[in-house]
């Protein structure tokens, strides 16, 4: 096939640009600049990594058969979740630039004071390296355990898998709330909000299905899913569906309780992130994240069609890259709006990301032929 | 009614076997197919080609409805008919009104898909739908699965349809009539109908008296209202006098009540000076309280001579007499204060300030009646 050559040559020129304006981020903005991007990339890549591996525990707990045909496509992006531990180990070298509670300051402020047990380095790369071995531990026992059961054909793994999902989705939720409140909240550590990790969360998830229903459309185009039907898709849709609409509902809540509340202590957040250009960002990423994709998605006919199902997927996937620079990038202070930095970012981390993903794509067969509940699966009707 | 038959029907022993046979006994189109089954079978909808359900368009349509109304009765109520300013928010607050925009939509939207969904799509209230008259309905209720060829206006080929679902492999194959029984007849029905109208209201009818009775009575924050602390009033044990009040420690002054001190109605002349200014405003709050104190005795041109002096038997002062012209300004405010022979103190109607102000306008009052030259335009 000549697109599989030609694919990463074209992609190697705005690759090398990204990396090359990254670089010049570092030198002419400061390393604040650089690693405020770097984050939100890491977290970016992370979210769709781990709302993949959500996917995969959640089908595996609630014993659906509908989505095993398409399991292996989350099981196969579940991988970010560990390829991007190179990622957050750089990142760690941004908490003594990015984050105050770092600095010798913080202990003078009681607020910040009070949460130095927890908000330290040694702590807090603790637990940045914990998460990745757990996450680790989870794709190996249920993605990597997949994969093998392809030759073995060997119904215990469906059985071990089921047993083990619901631990798996324990750990998905305590180490993402965490990774929520380390990697992003604490960037401003006197604001705080409950319902924070469940706002990540909504994100994270979201992110997971959009991932997967473009993994999805790219094997549905080259014809490697022979049985993955309308049925099948309208699921991911209505999946996709629901979580918009529960992600505006969480965003929505925890804005409007801080709003009517007016405490300084917690305010200060929206008000820096909703103030001039910020202001049309949020409109922006309301519409994308929101009304256009609730608008089309109505639609049962856009929820089963992979072909209109995955632009969607892409503007949602597009919209979560746009909230998580929204909680970061504010942070840099007032005045300082994206500009050619972050263009060379996205001109490195895209192709990246889309190289990585195709190579994914090959781990594995496309289906996991050695579930079980395969030919029961593909005969599933709605 | 008639005896015409309306279904031929038959029982298929899976979800897989009725859902195979759809297909070949759909191909011989002698009617409507309708399945029967124990619990929603995927995929039959598509298989006995029902058209897509309006409802979903119209739950739309209403949902959006809804949000638009609450909006706009939100903003009428808030903003434009009566504006309350509630946490210094704007009367327009978007943010506030998405909570009930939202509840609204969904108020609305659930009562479209319910009630359209009983009434447009089953066609309920329904009583004796003839399936329930078969010897299949025991069957479905449990584990079997039926598909019925149904007449298309009345006609159906009963041997036809027979036959097509005896070849997909039905079993138990009956002929289904109207329903011959009929809602029992006469009185009957009517009184319970009226009786059941009755206890529902009647169990409405005492849930509200008690909701009524007891809601204004549970207080929703006693703690509020219920706080130890002494009201005034009120008896204490805390004091030996039993009472919650406590008198103000000796030689305590209000604001604003200083007394006058230790001064002889002759020396009041000279000691108490006015302290205003006979400004506009000064004179007309002087004015104003004359009005409505003095008047009734000192008469509006302060000559004492009012229609109710007469019956008083009393004789008050004229301010155009010699005497009191001669008065200085601190002994008009002593007579105020204190009361001068028949008059009563006026010292808890008025203020010093009110005081002084009534002097300035008696004063006033005396150049009116007795203008020098020079005060003539």
């Amino acid at each position: 096939m000549s697109d599989r050559r030609s694919f990463p040559a074209a992609l190697a020129v705005p690759a090398l640009l990204g990396l090359a304006g990254m670089a010049a981020t570092a030198f002419h903005f400061g390393a604040a600049r650089f690693f405020a991007n770097w984050i939100v990339w890491f977290l970016f890549l992370l979210t769709i990594g781990l709302g993949c591996l959500f996917i995969v525990a959640l089908e595996h707990t609630v014993r659906s058969h509908w989505s095993v045909p398409i399991r292996r496509i989350p099981e196969r992006m579940s991988g970010l979740a560990v390829w991007v531990a190179p990622l957050a180990l750089v990142a760690l070298f941004s908490l003594p630039v990015l984050y105050p509670w770092t600095q010798p300051e913080a202990a003078h402020d009681a607020m910040v004071a009070g949460k130095l047990g927890w908000l330290n380095i040694p702590f807090f790369s603790a637990r940045t390296a914990v998460s990745l071995v757990l996450w680790g531990f989870c794709y190996a026992l249920l993605c990597l355990g997949s994969m093998k059961q392809d030759a073995s054909k060997d119904p215990a793994f469906t059985v071990k898998a089921r047993k083990w999902a619901p631990l798996v989705l324990v750990i998905f939720g305590f180490t993402l709330t965490n990774a929520a409140f380390d990697w992003i909240s604490s960037l401003e550590p006197l604001w705080y909000s409950d319902i924070f990790g469940v706002y990540v969360f909504a994100g994270t998830f979201l992110a997971g299905i959009a991932g997967t229903a473009l993994g999805v459309a790219y094997l549905v185009k080259r014809g490697r899913l022979p049985g993955v039907t309308f049925d099948h898709v309208y699921n991911l849709g209505g999946f996709l569906f629901a979580f918009i609409v529960f992600w505006s509902y969480i965003a929505f809540a925890q804005y409007m309780l801080q709003w009517y509340a007016n405490m300084p202590e917690e305010v200060f957040w929206y008000q820096k992130r909703i103030e001039g250009f910020w202001l049309v960002f949020v409109w922006v990423m309301a519409a994308l994240h929101f009304v256009i994709p609730f608008l089309f998605l109505v639609s049962r006919r856009v929820k089963g069609s992979i072909r209109l199902l995955a632009p969607m997927a892409g503007l949602i996937l597009a919209a979560h890259f746009l909230d998580l620079f929204w909680m970061v990038f504010p942070v840099l202070g007032e005045g300082v709006l994206p500009s050619w930095p972050e263009i060379s970012f996205a001109l490195f981390f895209v192709p990246a990301g889309l190289l990585w993903a195709r190579r994914a794509m090959e781990r594995g067969e496309d289906m996991p032929v050695g579930d079980p509940l395969l030919e029961k699966a593909l005969a599933f009707k709605l | 009614m008639s005896d015409k038959p309306v279904a031929v029907l038959a029982l298929f022993p899976s979800a897989q076997a009725l859902m195979d046979a759809v297909p070949k006994v759909r191909e011989k189109n002698l009617g409507t197919l309708q399945a029967y089954t124990p619990y929603p079978v995927h995929g039959l909808d598509k298989a006995l080609g029902l058209k897509p359900s309006p409802l979903g368009i119209m739950v739309f349509a209403m949902g959006a409805l809804g949000a638009t109304l609450a909006l706009l009765f939100e903003w009428w109520t808030s903003a434009s008919d009566y504006p309350v300013r509630i946490g210094g928010k704007a009367f327009f607050s978007w943010q506030a009104f998405v909570p009930v925009m939202f509840e609204v939509t969904v108020l609305f939207a659930a009562f479209t898909a319910g009630l359209g969904m009983i009434t447009l799509m089953n066609r309920l209230p329904w009583f004796g739908h003839p399936v329930l008259h078969t010897n299949a309905i025991k069957a479905i209720t449990r584990d079997g699965f039926a598909l019925a060829v149904e007449a298309v206006k009345g006609e159906l080929d009963v041997e036809a349809a027979t036959a097509a679902l005896e070849e997909a492999g039905g079993a138990e194959v009956e002929v289904v009539f109207p329903c011959t029984e009929k809602i029992p007849p006469g009185p009957t029905l009517q009184v319970f109908k009226i009786l059941a109208v009755a206890a529902g209201c009647a169990v409405a009818g005492i849930t509200m008296y008690f909701a009524i009775k007891l809601f204004p009575v549970l207080p929703p924050m006693a703690d509020m209202e219920e706080q130890v602390k002494a009201i005034p009033y009120e008896s204490s044990a805390c004091f030996e006098d039993g009472m919650a009040m406590r008198p103000p420690v000796d030689g305590t002054v209000a604001r604003g009540m200083l007394p006058m001190g230790p001064v002889t109605e002759e020396a009041s002349g000279s000691v108490l000076v006015n302290p205003l200014a006979a400004t506009t405003e000064v004179l007309a709050e002087g004015r104003e309280r004359y009005e409505a104190l003095c008047i009734a005795c000192h008469g509006p041109l302060g000559n004492g001579k009012m229609s109710l002096s007469k019956e008083y038997k009393a004789t008050p002062a004229n301010f155009h007499g010699a005497t009191v012209k001669a008065y200085a300004d601190g002994r008009l405010y002593y007579a105020i204060s204190k009361g001068k022979n028949a008059m009563a103190a006026y010292a808890v109607d008025l203020t010093p300030e009110e005081r002084w102000a009534v002097v300035h306008y008696i004063r006033a009052l005396q150049r009116s009646q007795d203008a020098p030259e020079e005060d003539l335009p």
